[in-house]
């Protein structure tokens, strides 16, 4: 990838020995490491390009393909340490940035050996007035450092907390179809039932089984911390604003037909008016008529007329007489208790 | 004719209308009715376009207020042009019968490339240079420029444009693409902009999906769109990958260094102008300082470069100090590609999270998340003030900034992937990043929630129940029409044994086997004995084709088919590919018959029709699933299980099967039609797959048709074949699946239309 590398003093390419390995110091010159054990047999020597005097213990190994991005990143580093106000400490954030254009002119020039002299004087200045507030930032992560960690922290948590549970999840349900198998290749062996009504009830004990499983992974995933937010505040889809969602059609499971019975009530009233009469009847003259987002669904104000009608007329012509003595039993048996309870 | 849509008059331009379209436009009438988003069904070759286009005209026509204009997405340049002339043909049907003028403007918008007219720029052929030479033509500083210093190039048409054209809109009508190059030519102005200066009262648009789902192009062309719009994404199957291919970015070395080449010459402009020119960076700073937003970046002409969505609180917000100067900003972006080279340089492969790259961004270069954040819009600006013309050059930079954008602005729903080598070649290192957009809702949340209606079509949506789900939303409506049809006219059949009983499946472990190759080919050789004309055919993989070919070839196989047809294989190459369409149009229309190989997912499967004897047989070789190993459909996947509770099985079989029922049906295109469909893997008959396929295919794929051998396929065919062929008119379809007025009227057909709206 990098076959291009050469160490400028002995003109070794990657390409030819990829053992090589380039090392940089403080000026940002590269060096390839043989060199560097022979020029700095002594600990310190010059630079070969720039003459500066450097020490062996300050080579590192060259992390970017441009020398003076690893020089950079280096003072960077180490005038931060100094430099690490936040945003915190200014009353308000024009400052801060201004103070943040400082830093970096300060790294710039210090890269690019742009007026030392007084790049040095306003370090040494800014040591001297800030002595405080940099270490007792050096103890203190920042807002920005802590949110990120959190959120990795999170992302952890939840990573290895789902890894379990989908593998238990699937193991589970891989168990419970072996065990199904087994049970109906046992109950065709050895019972004198009809063959295929045991096949069916088979069939029909996996469905319910199947049913049963998205709700068990719902409940599942449910414990998992779910995050409805982006970093920035921005809710992830509709999910925040409408924690039930809802679909107008249900998903189709492979089940037995549904057959319809009519349920029995037990309505004690008269009958309301059919729901196609009530417009006729003029029962819509006092609720308020369904507007077209709910129309579009289906739903019309009939609906809920009559079943207002049926709430008010349901129970009517129900007679206390033949309940009253066990509700009075009732109230007879539970103040006694009440009356101990304060007694004591 | 006239149709009265519940209590909507609705003009139709055709004499006879089938009875799904009536039912169509029930739904969409309702789901305006109700300015909800709604997902509608209905096979291909039933007049989708033009019943959508009859009924929302009439809509706009009746209300004026509540709906004021038409945003059709559609994903070709043909397909385009296709709607328009649906449109043409609607609007004359308007002015026959009301006998005026109609005041409706519809225009189509597509990209420069396709527009300009401007004599040298208009003869690049990719459309990239084709923008970067218009931007160095029309950008608002080679313009004032050109006003000091004639020697300056600008575009005359522009200038035209600019001078008149804002004044006097286009007048009503419909315009296509080359209607307005047209116009452009007569009056002398720029077409393209000219349809992006209409588009803001124009009452129907017709683009290209990009134009409003790509938050950067959308920021630019689809800003001024009014929320009482109707948005309808036509052949919609695909709306989730689109979401997130354009939410994604794609970083490789070769990238990277073309950035650094691209710094450099920042870095000069930068000290020339500083020599030169200082005032105008002072300016700039100046305002940065100030924390303004970009006045400039309202210039229609500067759009090159546009921000990434990013949350409006932190556009108003000032560029944080550690960028504000430019040489501390090109500073900065050095970092960060020599940041990602280093990310590069890995043995395996790596997954990261946002959040991880984000603290490893700080430990190593010491970038803090802020300033990332602001580096598209630094970056625009820096090239705005240097004034630089040719951007074709920046647009890796410009990638690399979005992609710095986007990592420190969104931490969840994506996913940052970075492959040493690719999978096929493990041995030649070839390091890609991807940043992954897992989650397809995030791109196209702001359609949702800006306009009212939002209609999402197609002719293969099912199972519908999925597409809320993964683009998290609500619809009022979501319906699965059929097609009503006077005779059966599609055959589908599930094939899933060959002669000598061996299963015949692409199942991974028994796709090298020598029996299953053979029996797929002895398959496609007794189809092509008993069926005239063209028989299409589809792989599930390029590699899949090429194998499967080659050891045809081996078996003698093709010798035996190329006595009954021609034969044209689909290659990667598209030139390549159009050349074997053109020749496989030519055998079948002459009469010598043609089969074509080709594969699910490639360019035949997704935009060609092949409609009468062009396609008589369509025959599906396996299920064509996604590359199921592929790092970012398993990260993709596991989001989808965690995010929305949507098992990895069940998605990938949804995707294999929609783009199954997406090949099965390029045979059908119209009632008068028809084609037999063969799946030819054993996997089709079970149920879960089965079920999902469309409706309209569903009810003609009887049981016995579920497990069939070749013999037994073939039988059938053939006395499906003579039944297709007896004469067949209008007068047998007419009160079926054809309706005229009178019969759409009847009360019958309204019962049985009223039913149908109700029971799906």
């Amino acid at each position: 990838m990098d076959d291009y590398q050469t160490c400028p003093k002995c003109k070794t390419t990657k390409y030819r020995n990829p053992a090589m390995v380039l090392m940089v110091n403080a000026c940002g010159h590269a060096l390839c490491e043989s060199c560097v054990e022979l020029l700095f047999a002594k600990g310190s020597g010059a630079c070969p390009e720039c003459k500066c005097p450097l020490r062996r213990n300050n080579f590192r190994v060259q992390l970017f393909e441009d020398p003076a991005v690893d020089k950079e990143v280096d003072i960077r580093k180490r005038i931060l340490k100094e430099f690490n106000k936040r945003q915190e400490d200014f009353p308000s954030l024009r400052e801060y940035n201004d103070y943040l254009e400082e830093v970096e002119t300060i790294i710039f020039n210090l890269v690019y050996d742009i007026d030392p002299t007084n790049t040095n004087k306003m370090i040494d200045n800014y040591k001297k007035e800030n002595k405080d507030i940099t270490q007792k930032n050096r103890n203190r992560q920042s807002q920005e450092e802590m949110e990120l960690e959190v959120l990795l922290e999170a992302e952890k948590a939840q990573q290895s907390e789902k890894a379990n549970l989908y593998v238990n999840a699937e193991l589970e349900e891989k168990k419970q179809k072996h065990k199904a198998r087994e049970k109906l290749i046992d109950e065709l062996m050895f019972s004198d039932a009809d063959a295929k009504s045991i096949v069916a009830s088979h069939v029909q004990a996996t469905a319910a089984l199947a049913k049963e499983q998205p709700k068990a992974a719902a409940q599942l995933s449910s414990g998992v911390v779910k995050s409805s937010k982006f970093s920035s505040g921005v809710q992830i889809g509709l999910r925040g604003q409408h924690t039930n969602s809802f679909l107008p059609i249900p998903k189709q499971e492979d089940l037995p037909l549904y057959r319809y019975t009519a349920p029995v009530f037990d309505y004690d009233g008269p009958p309301p008016p059919p729901i196609e009469k009530l417009g006729k009847l003029n029962y819509f003259a006092n609720i308020r008529a369904a507007n077209i987002t709910e129309r579009a669904g289906g739903y019309t104000e009939a609906m809920s007329c009559c079943r207002a009608l049926q709430e008010a007329l349901g129970g009517l012509f129900y007679s206390p007489q033949l309940t009253h003595k066990a509700a009075v039993l009732a109230t007879n048996a539970s103040t006694p208790d009440t009356d101990d309870m304060e007694t004591t | 004719m006239k149709l009265n849509v519940d209590g909507l008059l609705v003009y139709f331009p055709y004499d006879y209308i089938y009875p799904e379209q009536f039912s169509y436009m029930l739904e969409l009438k309702r789901a305006l009715d109700a300015k909800g988003h709604c997902l509608l069904e209905m096979p291909s070759g039933t007049g989708k376009t033009t019943t959508l286009l009859s009924l929302i005209v009439a809509y706009m026509k009746a209300h004026p207020l509540d709906l004021t204009k038409l945003v059709y997405c559609s994903r070709t340049v043909p397909e385009l042009e296709k709607v328009m002339e649906e449109l043409r043909k609607l609007m004359n049907y308007y002015e026959k019968e009301m006998g005026m003028e109609q005041n409706i403007l519809g225009l189509a918008l597509s990209s420069r490339k396709n527009l300009c007219i401007h004599p040298s720029v208009s003869k690049e052929r990719e459309g990239k240079v084709v923008d970067g030479r218009c931007y160095s033509l029309t950008a608002s500083f080679v313009r004032a420029r050109h006003a000091a210093d004639d020697a300056v190039p600008i575009c005359e048409f522009y200038e035209g444009f600019d001078a008149h054209g804002k004044e006097f809109p286009l007048p009503p009508g419909v315009y296509n693409l080359d209607d307005l190059k047209e116009y452009g030519q007569t009056k002398r102005w720029c077409p393209y902009f000219l349809a992006r200066h209409t588009i803001t009262h124009a009452n129907i648009v017709v683009y290209s999906y990009h134009y409003l789902l790509d938050p950067k192009i959308a920021e630019v062309v689809s800003k001024e769109i009014s929320k009482s719009s109707v948005v309808v994404f036509d052949e919609a199957h695909n709306i989730d990958n689109v979401c997130i291919d354009s939410m994604s970015v794609k970083i490789t070395k070769r990238l990277l260094d073309k950035c650094s080449n691209s710094i450099t010459i920042l870095e000069t402009t930068i000290s020339n102008m500083k020599e030169n020119d200082s005032k105008r960076l002072e300016k700039e700073y100046k305002r940065l300082v100030e924390g303004l937003r970009d006045a400039t970046i309202a210039r229609e002409t500067d759009m090159a470069l546009v921000n990434p969505v990013l949350p409006s609180e932190i556009l108003e917000e000032a560029v944080p100090g550690t960028i504000r100067t430019a040489e501390h900003f090109v500073a900065f972006l050095k970092r960060v590609v020599e940041y990602i080279k280093t990310r590069l340089r890995v043995q395996h492969v790596v997954q990261e999270s946002p959040a991880g790259f984000l603290r490893d961004i700080h430990t190593k270069v010491c970038i803090d998340r802020k300033p990332l954040r602001f580096t598209a819009e630094r970056l625009a600006s820096l090239i705005r003030t240097l004034e630089i013309s040719d951007l074709t050059d920046f647009s890796p930079l410009v990638t690399v900034s979005h992609f710095a954008t986007l990592v420190s602005t969104y931490t969840k729903g994506f996913t940052i992937i970075i492959e040493p080598f690719e999978d096929r070649a493990p041995t030649v290192s070839n390091p890609i990043l991807y940043f992954s957009c897992l989650d397809s809702s995030i791109a196209i949340k702001p359609v949702f929630n800006r306009f009212q209606t939002v209609v999402i079509t197609s002719g293969t949506l099912s199972p519908l129940d999925m597409y809320p789900k993964i683009l998290d939303f609500h619809p009022v409506i979501m319906t699965s029409f059929t097609m009503t049809l006077a005779r059966q006219c599609i055959l589908p059949m599930i094939v899933s044994k060959g002669n000598d009983q061996v299963a015949m499946s692409s199942r991974y472990e028994t796709r090298e086997d020598t029996a299953v190759i053979r029996n797929y080919g002895n398959l496609l050789v007794e189809i092509a004995a008993a069926v005239p004309d063209g028989i299409v055919c589809f792989f599930t993989s390029y590699l899949y084709l090429e194998t499967i070919v080659s050891s045809w070839y081996d078996q003698g196989i093709i010798d035996q088919l190329q006595r009954h047809k021609l034969l044209f294989i689909e290659t990667q190459d598209a030139a390549e590919t159009s050349l074997a369409l053109i020749n496989y149009i030519k055998a079948c229309d002459n009469g010598r018959g043609a089969v074509l190989l080709s594969v699910a997912r490639g360019k035949v499967s997704e935009g060609i029709d092949f409609d009468h004897h062009l396609g008589r047989a369509v025959l599906m070789f396996g299920i064509p699933y996604v590359y199921t190993q592929s790092r970012i459909l398993r990260a993709r996947l596991e989001y989808l299980r965690d995010q929305f509770q949507i098992r990895e099985n069940d998605f990938l079989t949804f995707d294999a099967m929609r783009h199954a029922a997406q090949c099965l049906g390029r045979c059908m295109r119209g009632k008068t039609d028809y084609g037999i469909m063969v799946l030819a893997d054993k996997r089709f008959s079970r149920a879960d797959k089965r079920s999902k396929l469309p409706k309209w295919i569903q009810e003609h794929l009887k049981d016995t048709n579920c497990n069939l051998s070749t013999e037994e396929c073939v039988q059938i065919c053939k006395r499906w074949l003579r039944q297709m062929a007896q004469p067949f008119s209008r007068e047998d379809q007419l009160g079926i699946s054809l309706l005229t007025l009178e019969q759409l009227q009847s009360e019958e057909m309204q019962k049985k239309i009223q039913q149908r709206a109700q029971g799906v």
